[in-house]
């Protein structure tokens, strides 16, 4: 096994994937991004920047690839490490192929279902309780040392694991975090939904708050009724119109 | 309700997956159809993390899945079966009648592939293969999420 690569060019490859969404295409999604995470990572092998194996390396790096953007890092760890321990091309084709599913789904529960919403729900009950600037504060300590986290055990793992990364998703502590956010999250939003409703209708008279009632009551029905064509966003962009619309007729 | 969909996604399992179209459809089992799969546990290991622990991860290679097809189809739980390309897709259409519909969910770049969709990328061989599943009288067509529009395949071969 190649030796542990100085942990400078980790940091420098931890603060490249800080850019990775950046690089974002319809063509190589996450894979050129990736790429440049990658690189220093890939100095050290036979020959150096500049020789064959870094560049084929480098080449195979930025080939598409998608993932969710914290966990990313685990895929540029693990196949950085795979190039140094000598794993084939297509040993290390399959494991990125592999990866690119299970860490966009990982990450989309772990993170944007379950860290950030609970993190969110959070700070608008602190908000909607009176707490004002340091709820947000609060919001962006809580969520970025959660992401941070994430991200530097995600690339450490991934260049300690190298092709055996899928024993580091095993972590204890990642599974823990699994079971923790999806109920904290439910706990947190459904803290803050009354009280942001109640906080966002308190200008209001008493006709407006029945009418953002029932247009929440009918967003619930019609997100209920017609899953495969509403989204919220669509719902909302919809609501907005309308409001905007029997606010200019009744002004 | 039996499989609501048969999907082509070089992603295999991920969130437009499980969330995009499992959700809206209440899908309880995912079957995965890809040869190299069915043979390696590590990555059967790194798909079944991909998914929600209510839904069960049904890995099978293509004979496997041929001959296990009716028995998926005489389900009462929602499914989506799933191939990683168009050429296990097309020998699941070929080898069973119980194929109607086929969505092409993304086929991404490589090498000699070129854009059709944002989302799907074809060589002018794999753009025939659709074809010919076409011909068998299967509805084929490219949608990545289900709020999108489904493409017709005459639109992007």
């Amino acid at each position: 096994m190649a030796p542990l690569t100085p942990r400078p060019r980790l940091g420098t490859s931890l603060l490249r994937l800080f850019t990775v969404q950046g690089s974002w295409n319809y063509e190589y999604m996450l894979g050129l991004g990736i790429g440049v995470a990658e690189e220093p990572l890939l100095r050290d092998l036979p020959g150096g920047p500049g020789g064959a194996a870094y560049h084929a390396a480098l080449g195979r790096g930025t080939h598409f690839f998608n993932a969710h953007p914290y966990l990313a890092g685990l895929a540029v760890g693990a196949a950085a490490r795979a190039e140094h321990d000598g794993a084939s091309p297509e040993q290390i084709e399959r494991l990125r192929t592999a990866l690119a599913g299970p860490l966009g789904s990982l990450g989309d529960r772990l993170v944007w279902a379950g860290w950030l919403p609970f993190a969110a729900g959070l700070a608008i009950a602190g908000i909607a309780l009176g707490l004002g600037w340091t709820a947000v504060a609060g919001f962006l300590v809580v969520y970025n040392a959660g992401h941070l986290a994430l991200r530097w055990w995600a690339l450490r793992a991934g260049w300690a694991h190298g092709t055996r990364v899928p024993t580091a998703l095993h972590h204890p502590g990642l599974r823990r975090a699994m079971a923790f956010t999806a109920p904290a999250m439910a706990l947190a939003l459904g803290l803050a939904l009354p009280l942001g409703a109640s906080y966002l209708a308190a200008p209001f008279a008493a006709g407006g708050r029945i009418a953002l009632a029932g247009g929440t009551a009918l967003g619930l029905v019609l997100l209920w009724w017609r899953p495969m064509n509403l989204t919220g966003l669509r719902l909302g962009l919809t609501l907005i119109a309308a409001a905007l619309v029997a606010g200019w007729v009744w002004r | 309700m039996s499989i609501a969909l048969y999907r082509v996604d070089d992603r295999l399992i991920h969130g437009q997956v499980v969330v995009g179209w499992g959700q809206p459809l209440d899908a309880s089992f995912i079957v995965l159809v890809d040869d190299t799969v069915r043979a390696s546990d590590w990555e059967q290991d790194l798909y079944r993390m991909g998914v929600p622990p209510h839904i069960e991860v049904i890995f099978a290679s293509v004979d496997e899945a041929l001959r296990r097809l009716p028995e998926w189809e005489a389900e009462r739980r929602v499914g989506i079966l799933l191939t990683g390309d168009l050429d296990t897709m097309a020998a699941l259409a070929r080898g069973s009648n119980r194929v109607g519909k086929v969505n092409v969910g993304g086929i991404h770049h490589r090498q000699g592939r070129s854009e059709r969709l944002r989302y799907v990328y074809l060589t002018d061989a794999e753009a025939a293969t659709l074809r010919a599943i076409a011909a068998r009288g299967v509805d084929v067509t490219a949608q990545d999420v289900p709020t999108a529009r489904a493409v017709p395949v005459g639109e992007f071969t």
